[in-house]
């Protein structure tokens, strides 16, 4: 009678460890899944082609193409991007160096070919709009988890893939945004959706990642469409060539490649 | 005769081009059309321009072709090239070897380091700066060393400043400049050199530059019996920095230059001078915003000088684009102290399509002399259409 209950007790145990383990992921919290996904793997060095397609209700399309070459290392992030269409934009250049030292402001310049000359921007215009398109300089940046205040909502199936809803206040008030909702992918932490709240909390755009690529071991979101669903416009984002890990060096991202190009 | 020049120069790129799939073309079609805004209204500006950029670029080297033509009214009144050049390239440093534009310094709208091109000031300072910058056949080395950079030029053949026709508006003393270029061979010694250190950091870019080189701007010698000019020998030393603190990316500018001759009441007095500037710009909710403080003192001041020993201007600048950046609002003014005047540069641009744009602006000069408010009579609204290619 006594092994009886002692089984029992035992499948008890084992039970409940079992639906501990189904549910031990409910433990993470919104701050180590966000931490998760700016921490993701990337690779050392990447490049390709950006097409964006930007349009508005009535439907007309403009088109902006920009080949762009990033590198990290474990102090910072380069990047240099060189603007090939329009052609009034043609030949214009940006270079971003932005540091894992959180107390360091990123370093901006933009070479401009109609007066040759290379200038200095502020990174304070984050919240500016890149080029007319529907991403400011701050949604395409890689924004540090520490700048806002995350909270896990829930768990929930999005095209078949479970994900984790996270909800994300910006520290700082004076932020465009009041808050951002994220759908992240737990196995590979890519954020596959993303909505963004203006200052009134009210919806102002919805991003959706529509390719992931896997290339070399890498996930890389080679498509995305960014709507705004006040305004009804969208930007769709599209990377093609893309090249991982191909050793770009640092003198790409000097001044003599700003002007001369690649 | 220019025709015939501008057709055959056409000719000749087509053909190369049509050798070669990967030169890359470039340039514009504008119409720009000038009114004063005065009671008798005319149109100063009545100007169709074609500008091309023919372009190639390997691993090992490059050229670029920029032939540009205007017509002014039914004259054709410019046609040349802004740049002719080819480059060679280098593990650690790159050739180029043409015509060329060169642009130092960190200033907007304002030269004081920005020395080696020349300008065409026919129509004063209102035409883009690449249009107002002047080509000069120049030999130039650029040699890098990591994030700096130490540049040398050579300009064998003196270019001075295009100066305006006698009758023009933008002309309001009516001096005759056509003999203002000829005084300076062209020969070994009267070759110009400039070299110029830069670097780019994290916290600062800096420029450090220095000249040997000819006055641009002619100097009047005599008036009587008939005007006659001469260019100075002139040497200069400066630099500029640029950092970007907080919201704000500062920038400065400053050289010393000596050799320059300064009119007096008689003659001609030599002093050495500085030329500086101070200038900040700050951006939010779109915004751009951009000041600066610019000084000029002459150093050895004689109170028979015909210029103030101080000349100090300001600039502001207020940038803003609408509708998905289509619609770009901007104005720019200088203000000059001591007489005080001005001239102020609303401008609106519409990008009716990806390449076609429309200019909407005008020139506002406030003041009756110093630099600006002796055009006050030259108040001008204009517009353009622009075709990007």
């Amino acid at each position: 009678m006594k092994k009886k209950y002692i089984a029992m007790f035992f499948m008890l145990v084992v039970f409940c460890l079992f639906i501990w383990a189904q549910n031990s992921d409910e433990i993470i919290t919104g701050e180590q899944i966000m931490d998760n996904v700016y921490n993701r793997q990337t690779p050392d060095d990447l490049k390709g082609n950006l097409k964006m397609i930007l349009e508005n209700n009535r439907g007309d399309q403009r088109v902006r193409e920009i080949n762009q070459f990033i590198k990290n290392t474990e102090q910072d992030e380069k990047k240099i991007m060189f603007f090939t269409s329009p052609a009034d934009v043609a030949n214009t250049s940006f270079m971003n160096w932005s540091y894992e030292d959180e107390n360091v402001e990123d370093s901006q310049w933009i070479y401009l070919p109609a007066i040759k000359k290379i200038k200095r921007i502020s990174s304070s215009s984050s919240s500016d709009y890149f080029m007319g398109s529907d991403f400011t300089y701050d949604d395409l940046g890689n924004r540090k988890p520490s700048e806002d205040t995350h909270t896990l909502l829930r768990s929930e199936v999005l095209d078949n893939s479970n994900c984790y809803v996270v909800q994300s206040i910006p520290v700082d008030e004076d932020s465009m945004y009041s808050k951002t909702i994220t759908w992240v992918l737990p196995d590979s932490w890519v954020g596959v959706k993303k909505e963004f709240y203006d200052e009134d909390g009210d919806l102002l755009k919805e991003l959706d990642i529509q390719k992931l690529e896997e290339i070399k071991g890498y996930w890389i979101i080679a498509k995305s469409l960014m709507t705004n669903v006040q305004k009804d416009h969208t930007t769709l984002m599209e990377l093609s060539d893309l090249q991982v890990n191909t050793g770009l060096q640092d003198k790409i991202f000097t001044e003599r490649i700003m002007v001369r190009g690649i | 005769m220019k025709l015939k020049k501008w057709i055959f120069i056409v000719m000749m790129l087509s053909l190369v081009s049509a050798f070669s799939s990967e030169i890359d073309f470039s340039g514009y079609v504008r119409n720009y059309t000038g009114v004063l805004l005065q009671e008798d209204s005319e149109f100063p500006v009545l100007q169709n321009s074609f500008d091309m950029s023919i372009g190639y670029q390997s691993n090992k080297g490059a050229f670029l072709a920029n032939p540009y033509l205007n017509i002014n009214k039914d004259t054709i009144s410019d046609i040349d090239f802004r740049e002719l050049y080819i480059d060679l390239f280098f593990t650690n440093f790159d050739v180029r070897i043409g015509k060329q534009q060169v642009v130092w310094g960190k200033a907007d709208g304002v030269f004081i380091t920005d020395v080696v091109s020349p300008k065409n000031l026919q129509e004063f300072m209102l035409p883009d700066f690449k249009e107002i910058r002047i080509g000069v056949n120049a030999a130039k080395v650029n040699y890098y060393i990591g994030g700096s950079m130490i540049e040398l030029i050579w300009v064998p053949q003196f270019v001075s400043n295009t100066m305006p026709s006698e009758d023009s508006i933008w002309n309001t003393r009516h001096i005759d400049f056509s003999n203002s270029a000829d005084d300076i061979d062209t020969s070994l010694e009267n070759s110009e050199y400039f070299a110029r250190y830069s670097i780019m950091t994290s916290l600062f870019d800096l420029e450090l530059v220095g000249g040997y080189m000819w006055d641009d701007e002619p100097t009047i010698t005599a008036m009587t019996p008939q005007i006659t000019f001469k260019h100075e020998r002139l040497a200069m030393a400066g630099g500029s920095v640029g950092s970007t603190v907080g919201d704000f990316v500062l920038r400065s500018e400053g050289a010393y230059y000596t050799g320059k001759d300064f009119v007096t009441s008689g003659n001609l007095l030599e002093s050495d001078y500085i030329h500086y500037m101070a200038g900040l710009d700050y951006s939010f909710s779109g915004y751009k915003i951009s000041t600066q403080f610019i000084q000029k003192a002459i150093l050895n001041y004689d109170d028979s000088m015909v210029s103030d020993q101080f000349s100090n201007t300001m600039t502001f600048m207020i940038n803003k684009k609408f509708l998905r950046d289509t619609l770009t609002t901007e104005f720019f003014t200088y203000v000059e102290f001591g007489d005080l005047n001005a001239l102020l540069r609303p401008k609106l641009t519409y990008a009716f399509d990806d390449g076609i744009s429309l200019i909407f602006g005008a020139n506002f000069f406030v003041g009756n002399s110093g630099t600006y408010g002796q055009f006050d009579k030259n108040d001008m609204a204009f517009v353009q259409i622009k075709y990007n290619y």
